[in-house]
Parts: C-alpha cells; sequence; structure tokens
C-alpha cells in the first residue's frame, strides 16, 4: 500500500465520520412565523418613516409632500401593528391556556 | 500526488451528489426524521470544501516539488519560476481555474452552511442549490477538464512556463478576486431560487443575502479594475480596457449585478419589484456562467483568453438546465412574487431606480450584444466581423452618461413622488456647479494641457468628456449636499460640530452613505475615463542622446542596455525626464523574452501624476540601425481611475459595517419561536 | 416628465455635435493615417488595434502600416483605402462594423432596445400607477377608524426623531 493510498482511505474514512456520525439531539434554529414577517415587515416600514422624518428636517421635502408620504407610511404601519396585535392576542391565549403563569410580553418602543 | 488529487476529486463528487441528492429528499419529505437525513447533507456539503481543498492543495503542491508528471504542471509552470506564480499557475490554467473555482464554491458553501442556523429551512435550499452547482463543476473536473492528468512517456526535465504576460504581481491577485466575484454571485442565486420555491415570506432573503451580494460586488469591482489596471501596465499599448471578450465577460455580470444591488432596495423597503429582482439574480448568475464559457470554450477570439478547449458543450448544457429549472420555479410560484405597493409617479425614487436598472440592463445587452454579433454575422453574412472598441465606445458611452445623470438625480427624489418645488430646492445648487465646472473647463487656457481649453465642439469625443465631467461634478455636488443636510440635523440634535456630525452620519446608516461613497468613487474613476479623450502618443527611434518631446515633458536616452537572467532575458533603455527645463525622473522602459515560453513581453515605465501619466514602452529595436524604439504616451487623468476604484471599496466597505445605532426594536422583539400561525412556513 | 427634458436636450446637443464632426472631416495626411489607423487591426491574430499593435516582429502590422501610409500618400478617399484592406485581409480587418447591409443591425439595435426599454418603463409605471392600491404584505388588511388611530399615534411615538 502506497502513502498515497493510505491518505486517500484516511481521509475517506474521516469524512464519512464527519458526516453520518451525528449523536445526541440536533440543534435546529426557529422556524419562520406569520409573526417574525410582519414584525420584518413592521421594522421595514419604520425604517422607511424614520428615514422620511430624517430627511424632511435635512430639508429636502417640502411640508405638503412630506405630511402625505407621512400619513401614508403610518396608515402602512398602523395596519401591521393592528394585525400583530392579534396574532400576539391569540398567541397568548394560546399559551396561557397552556401555562397560566406566563407574564405578557411587554411592549418596547424604539426611538432615535 | 496525482493519485490523491484525482481521487480527492472523485470524493468531492461523490459528496456534493450525496448532498445534493438527499438534501433534496429531506426537503421534499418534510416528514419525522428527515432533520437527521438534511444534517447528514448539509455535513457532506461542508466535507465537499475539505476534499476540493485537499486537491487544490495537491495541485499547489506538485506546482512547487516541480512535478512535471502532471500535464497541468507541466504546460503552466517552469523550475526557474518565482514562488508567487507558481501559486499563480493554480489559476493560469483552464483545469486549474476550475478547480479554483470549485474550490471558492465549496468555500461560499461552508460559510453558508456553517450559518444554517439563521433559518434552517432556507439555509437547507440554498445549500441544495449550491451543491447542484458544484456537481457540475466537480463532472467537468473529474471527465472533461481533469487537473491531474498525467504527461505521456517520460517526465519532461522542465516545464514549458507561464504565460509572461502573467507574470506580473497584480496577476497573482487579480484573478481570485474575478473569482471570487464570479462565485458570489452563486450564493444570492441560491438564496433567490429557494425563497421563490419554498414562497418564503417576506423579505428577509434579501436582508441575509444583503451583505453576500455586496461582498461579492465588491470582489467583482476589485477584479475588473485590477484587470484594467494590469491591461494598462503590462499589455503596453498605452491603455486600459479594449472591450476584449474576457473584459466584456467580466463587465456583464458587474452591470447586472449594480443593477439588482439597486432594485432590491425596492423590494426591501417597499416591497416592489419582486419578479425583477429575482430574474436579475437569475440573469446575473448565468452570465458568470456563460462568460466563463464564452471565454473558454473558444467561441470568441480573445487576446487573454489563457485557455481554450471543447467543454463548451459542458456549458451551454449547464446553461440550459439553470435556465429551464429557474423559468420552471418561476412559473410554479409566480403568483407568491405580487408587488406590495403600486408606483405613484413618473417622478419618484421607485421610478428612477427603474430607469436605473433599464440602463444598466440596455448596456449589459450591449455589450453582450457587441460580443456575440461576429457569430451572427458569421450565421447571417456567411463570413465573421470585428466588433472593437470603437463600436462599444460610440454606444455605450451616451447610455453611460444618461446613467451618471441618473445617480446624480435618484438619491434625490423622494419616494412614491416628487413634487416640482422639490426638484428646484434639490438641483438649483448642483446643476449651477455643473454648470460652472463645464464653463470653467472650455474657458481655461489650452496650455495647461489634459481637458483644460477643451473644444467640445471639434470632436464628440471631447464633447462626451465635458458632459461626463460636468455630471460628475453635479453628483459630487449632490452627495456633498447629501453629506451636509445630513450632518447639519444630527448636529443640531447632539451639538457636534459639522464634520463629525457627517462622520456619525455614515456610522448611523451605512449603506446609504456608503452608497453615497460609491457613487463618488464612480464619478472619480468617470472623470479619470473622460481624460482618454485627450490622450496623445510618439513613436521615435532613440539613440544616446536623443530627444523626444510630449506634451509638458521632454525625454533624453541616456543609454541603453540589456541583461539576462535564468527565466528571462531583457533589453531597456535609460531615460531621463525634463520637466520646465528641470529634470524631474530617470525610468526604464523594458521588455523582456521569457525563455521557458519563448515570449516577449512588455515592462513598462509609468511616470503617473494627478494630471497625466507619462507611459513609456520600449517597443523594441529598429532591424535596420538595432536603436531602441520608444513609444511614449501622454494619457490625463489615469489616476483618477485607481483612485476611484479605491474610494468605490472604501464606500463598499462602509456599507458592509452594521449601523452605528441599532435599531432599537428590532433587537428587543423577543423570538417567539414556540409561535406557528398561518402559512408561515 | 420634467426629467425628460434634460436628456432631450442632450441627446439633441449630441447630435448636431456629430454631425458637425461628421462634415468636418479629416485635416491633414498625418491626420488620416492616425484616424484611419485606429479603424483597422492587425491582421496577424494578436487582436490589436494597427497602430497600436506593438509585438516585435509582428508579421504584418508594418507592411500593414506602410501600405496605409502610401494609401493616404497618394490622396486615395478613406473608403477606397478601407477597401482596399478589406479586399486584402478580409472584413475582419475592420474595427468596427460598417454602417451597410445587415452590419447596420449591430449599430441599430442598442439603440432599439434602449427606446424599447423606456417605452415599456413608461408604460410599466402607467399601468401601475393605474392599478388599485393592493392588500399590504402578505394580506394583512388596512386599519380603520379607531384602530387606525390609536396604532398611527403609536407609530409616530415610536418613529420620532
Amino acid at each position: 500500500m502506497t502513502p498515497a493510498t493510505l491518505l486517500c482511505i484516511l481521509f475517506t474514512a474521516g469524512t464519512l465520520f464527519y458526516v453520518f456520525y451525528l449523536p445526541g439531539v440536533l440543534q435546529l434554529g426557529p422556524r419562520k412565523t406569520r409573526l417574525a414577517f410582519l414584525l420584518e415587515r413592521k421594522e421595514a416600514v419604520y425604517e422607511n418613516l424614520r428615514d422620511l422624518n430624517f430627511e424632511y428636517k435635512a430639508g429636502k421635502f417640502p411640508a405638503a409632500d412630506y405630511q402625505a408620504m407621512k400619513t401614508s407610511l403610518e396608515e402602512e404601519a398602523a395596519s401591521l401593528l393592528a394585525e400583530i396585535a392579534k396574532l400576539e392576542q391569540a398567541a397568548q391565549l394560546a399559551s396561557s391556556r397552556v401555562n397560566p403563569q406566563t407574564n405578557p410580553q411587554p411592549k418596547k418602543g424604539a426611538s432615535i | 500526488m496525482a493519485q490523491l488529487g484525482s481521487f480527492a476529486l472523485m470524493l468531492a463528487l461523490a459528496l456534493s451528489a450525496y448532498s445534493f441528492v438527499f438534501g433534496l429528499v429531506a426537503l421534499v419529505q418534510k416528514g419525522r426524521g428527515t432533520e437527521r437525513l438534511a444534517e447528514t447533507a448539509r455535513r457532506a456539503g461542508i466535507a465537499t470544501f475539505a476534499a476540493v481543498l485537499l486537491a487544490a492543495l495537491v495541485l499547489a503542491v506538485a506546482a512547487f516539488q516541480n512535478d512535471f508528471s502532471i500535464a497541468y504542471i507541466y504546460h503552466h509552470t517552469n523550475r526557474d519560476l518565482l514562488w508567487p506564480y507558481k501559486l499563480a499557475a493554480l489559476w493560469s490554467g483552464q483545469e486549474g481555474s476550475l478547480l479554483f473555482w470549485s474550490l471558492l464554491l465549496a468555500a461560499y458553501g461552508l460559510v453558508l452552511r456553517l450559518r444554517h442556523k439563521t433559518d434552517q429551512r432556507l439555509f437547507a435550499h440554498a445549500s441544495v442549490v449550491i451543491a447542484g452547482i458544484q456537481i457540475f463543476f466537480l463532472l467537468l473536473l473529474n471527465f472533461a477538464a481533469r487537473p491531474f492528468g498525467l504527461m505521456q512517456g517520460a517526465m519532461p526535465t522542465d516545464g514549458a512556463g507561464l504565460n509572461p504576460l502573467l507574470q506580473y504581481p497584480e496577476m497573482v491577485i487579480h484573478p481570485p478576486m474575478l473569482y471570487l466575484g464570479y462565485v458570489g454571485f452563486s450564493v444570492p442565486f441560491a438564496f433567490a431560487l429557494s425563497a421563490l420555491v419554498m414562497r418564503y415570506p417576506g423579505e428577509k432573503w434579501i436582508h441575509i443575502t444583503r451583505r453576500w451580494t455586496m461582498v461579492t460586488w465588491a470582489f467583482l469591482t476589485c477584479g475588473v479594475f485590477l484587470g484594467m489596471h494590469w491591461a494598462y501596465a503590462v499589455l503596453g499599448w498605452g491603455g486600459y480596457w479594449g472591450w476584449d471578450p474576457v473584459e466584456s465577460a467580466s463587465l456583464m455580470p458587474w452591470l447586472t449585478g449594480t443593477a439588482f444591488l439597486h432594485s432590491v432596495m425596492m423590494q426591501e423597503k417597499r416591497g416592489m419589484l419582486k419578479t425583477w429582482n429575482v430574474w436579475l439574480i437569475f440573469i446575473t448568475f448565468m452570465l458568470t456562467i456563460f462568460g466563463t464559457d464564452l471565454t473558454r470554450s473558444g467561441m470568441i477570439n480573445s487576446v487573454h483568453a489563457f485557455a481554450q478547449s471543447s467543454i463548451g458543450g459542458w456549458f451551454h448544457s449547464f446553461l440550459l438546465i439553470i435556465f429551464v429549472v429557474c423559468l420552471v420555479a418561476y412559473l410554479k410560484n409566480s403568483s407568491f412574487l405580487r408587488s406590495e405597493h403600486k408606483l405613484e409617479s413618473l417622478v419618484s425614487r421607485e421610478a428612477s431606480f427603474l430607469f436605473n436598472n433599464l440602463l444598466l440592463l440596455v448596456a449589459c445587452f450591449t455589450v453582450l450584444w457587441g460580443t456575440l454579433f461576429p457569430i451572427l454575422s458569421e450565421w447571417v453574412q456567411g463570413h465573421k466581423i470585428t466588433v472593437g472598441a470603437p463600436f462599444f465606445n460610440r454606444v455605450n458611452v451616451p447610455i453611460a452618461l444618461l446613467l451618471l445623470l441618473l445617480t446624480a438625480v435618484g438619491p434625490l427624489l423622494a419616494w412614491r413622488r416628487t413634487s416640482t418645488e422639490s426638484i428646484k430646492r434639490n438641483f438649483k445648487w448642483p446643476a449651477l456647479f455643473a454648470v460652472l465646472a463645464g464653463v470653467f473647463l472650455v474657458a481655461t487656457p489650452r496650455s495647461w494641457g489634459g481637458p483644460f481649453g477643451m473644444r467640445p465642439w471639434t470632436d464628440i469625443s471631447y464633447f462626451y468628456s465635458l458632459m461626463a465631467v460636468m455630471l460628475a461634478v453635479l453628483v459630487a455636488a449632490t452627495v456633498i449636499s447629501e453629506f451636509v443636510r445630513g450632518g447639519r440635523v444630527i448636529s443640531r440634535h447632539t451639538g457636534q460640530n459639522l464634520l463629525a456630525s457627517m462622520v456619525h452620519l455614515g456610522h448611523r446608516n451605512t449603506r446609504r452613505y456608503g452608497g453615497y461613497i460609491v457613487h463618488f468613487g464612480v464619478i472619480i474613476v468617470i472623470i479619470g475615463f473622460a481624460g482618454s479623450a485627450f490622450n496623445q502618443d510618439k513613436e521615435q527611434e532613440m539613440t544616446f542622446g536623443d530627444q523626444m518631446t510630449i506634451g509638458a515633458y521632454t525625454l533624453k536616452c541616456e543609454s541603453f542596455t540589456q541583461d539576462d537572467n535564468p527565466n528571462y532575458a531583457s533589453e531597456w533603455a535609460v531615460m531621463d525626464v525634463f520637466k520646465n527645463g528641470a529634470q524631474i525622473a530617470t525610468v526604464y522602459p523594458e521588455r523582456r523574452f521569457y525563455k521557458a515560453s519563448q515570449q516577449t513581453s512588455t515592462i513598462v515605465a509609468n511616470r503617473s501624476t494627478l494630471k497625466e501619466d507619462l507611459y513609456l514602452v520600449y517597443e523594441g529595436q529598429s532591424q535596420t540601425t538595432g536603436h531602441p524604439i520608444i513609444k511614449a504616451h501622454l494619457n490625463p487623468l489615469v489616476m483618477w481611475i485607481w483612485i476611484g476604484a479605491w474610494i468605490m471599496l472604501a464606500g463598499t466597505i462602509l456599507a458592509l459595517v452594521p449601523n452605528a445605532v441599532p435599531v432599537r426594536a428590532a433587537a428587543q422583539v423577543p423570538v417567539r419561536d414556540a409561535v406557528t400561525v398561518g402559512a408561515g412556513d | 416628465m420634467s426629467q425628460k427634458a434634460p436628456i432631450r436636450i442632450f441627446l439633441q446637443c449630441g447630435l448636431v455635435l456629430a454631425a458637425i464632426f461628421v462634415f468636418l472631416g479629416a485635416g491633414d495626411q498625418n491626420a488620416r493615417f492616425e484616424s484611419l489607423g485606429h479603424k483597422m487591426m492587425c491582421a496577424c491574430g494578436c487582436n490589436q488595434i494597427l497602430l497600436e499593435c506593438n509585438h516585435v516582429g509582428c508579421p504584418l502590422s508594418d507592411g500593414m502600416r506602410n501600405d496605409l501610409a502610401s494609401y493616404v500618400q497618394r490622396g486615395d478617399s478613406d473608403s477606397l483605402i478601407i477597401q482596399a484592406f478589406v479586399q486584402k485581409f478580409g472584413p475582419t480587418v475592420l474595427l468596427a462594423p460598417t454602417t451597410t447591409g445587415f452590419n447596420r443591425v449591430a449599430w441599430i439595435m442598442p439603440f432599439l432596445v434602449l427606446i424599447l426599454g423606456l417605452g415599456s418603463v413608461y408604460l410599466i409605471v402607467r399601468s401601475w400607477k393605474k392599478r388599485p392600491e393592493p392588500a399590504l404584505a402578505d394580506g394583512v388588511p388596512h386599519a380603520q377608524g379607531s384602530e387606525l388611530d390609536q396604532y398611527s399615534n403609536q407609530v409616530r411615538k415610536e418613529t420620532e426623531l
């Protein structure tokens, strides 16, 4: 047996061991929920709103433009918040049935 | 050695096939127990990296050990080659560069698979796509372009040597950069395809791939600019871009990739252009494969298609498969890509992104069209024609100027709609600056040289240069005004001075302000390009004491001489450079003859300043007199291109840094992993 | 709409200047040599522009340059010289497609695509403007009445600078 052949065999054995030896429980990340998706979306709209506020303060838009854009973005964010609140309520209801001690999640805002 | 390498490649193929097939099975079945199967598939993907790395290491070691029994090592190295170039041999030929490609893909795959906890299912899908691409390259390496093929007969005593054009420091880093760029687009492609196939809700996949795309884009940009610099410094024809098919092949995915970087912002911020973005990244990925196909398969002649062979069929089939997969995935899931907003006005940030994308794609089409037209001509007219630089310049310069105009206009438009008043408010000053810059360039005396005192009505290229500079000033003014106005808001809040506030501003929204810095780099590059309209050159036979005048410079030949070393023989001239009567430098234009490969190459003497490059080429010796022939080029503003490229890179790096003021809400929202409501998967 | 005005002016300027440039014609012999020499490539297979072909011992470029110089000196017209080269070295000697016959397609196509693209973007924008406001992300209903006010206030508070 040449050293090269030996190396080939060792390397293959190591690889197979790594791929197929899975002791214990697998560490899996969270599954994506509709709630997570809505929170992502909310964050994007919030980001747009903050950008808008910032650009307005920097003097990029006339007041009328700003008001119109702000109102429509706020509406969008509000709709998302309403939906998020509904989902959270439903989830809390579900979890309080299982575990009545669960505290409600504190709502935390964001500002810069 | 060769045996070990071949085995590693075969093992890598088996592993990636396992990763692909069982990864797919685990995704399709979805049932209990598939998690373990998925995990083995993921690990097989990781192990693929180890196997490919082993193969690459074997090839590198063989190069360092001068193992000429391996045909690839024989053809691309020789004993006297310097060590960095022995390493570069890994990517200077076809088989090696395919192996290198596969290695980089495996490395990207490794990072992706190690970060799988971010979003298990999405990453599992992406991992399968990457494994599928990897299978193609490993099939090539195992059956069509084998890097460990052996030489027939006795082992040669020395190799055929590396192409001398490649024996240049930048050549050691240029191909890896370019390949990192090419290969990197596989990752956003894999995520886009995955998100489409699994109907992934939301734009999180864009958020995840954003950094990947930017890093990839940065590598590709570096690769393109290094290639330009290499062409400028080594090919010795006085220019940096000749619209060679290889150059075009790197430009096309850059253009569509740039378009993608812009248009994903529409999707992230407004949930629009979903279909378009998915196709844009599909096309970008296909262009990276197509570019390789174009230059490797010998379909098109090129100065630096260093490796050609008959693997075209493989590439064509692979491209077809990708296209069909993308099309089917799209048709099955197109309903999922509905837009969340309507477009309200032609004068809005959204519309400016649409036009930006259109122009980038038209530019890409033009390059593709010009590159393929010779083939089309052969079909239709029965003979090939040449489509060279004059065509590309004439067609692309107007498009580039329009794009530059959008670069200035776009960032100042508001999302949704922009009123006329707002436009006036934002453009008054920048436009004034642009006009002043134009007037200044026309009014200055011509004796200042370069672009000063230009007469735009005498030549279309002067006109284009003037437009380019004016638009560049327009962009610069808008970028600066963005920084200043943003800085003022911060300074009002925090009481910092304006400069500190502007730095703060950059940290606060790195992507936006990094993007502006990239734009600023682009205009510096454009100013450099604009200088090319004022290039001059002069050729002269020069012996001891002869003089030549070009622009403000006088060159005096002091001596010429020859040298010899094991790798190459060289001739060079010693020239003193005078400006305004004073000697400012001594330069040594040189020409080398590489012994192993029997090829010559030019070492340009380039004296570069912000204003202009004095670029001297030793053309050879006159056949009648034996005196050296020197060609002098005076190229204004070339240094701006390299400076601009550095600024672009700096901007990209800033854009990659996380925002300094984290959005608190995102950090504080607890992960509610227990809650699965609705069709959230 | 205001975006289009500068583009139109710019295109007009470009056309006018291009016309001036074409009618000015080439000046002295040296300029003609330079300009013709940059329209052709070296036929040896090095893929370089004729006047920029710089490899020593090129079998063709010196001869081609001499031919070109003598034709120019003889006072042949540009088209005649180009014809002579095409006859001798084939159509690939020209760096860019001619503006006759099928080769015209090469020039027209990019601009056609640009114009079609601009047109379709315009049409797309117009049709997108007309379409009804789509549902929000993933079918979230629009908030109404007091709910809207309550949450709008929250949003405002949370996004103030």
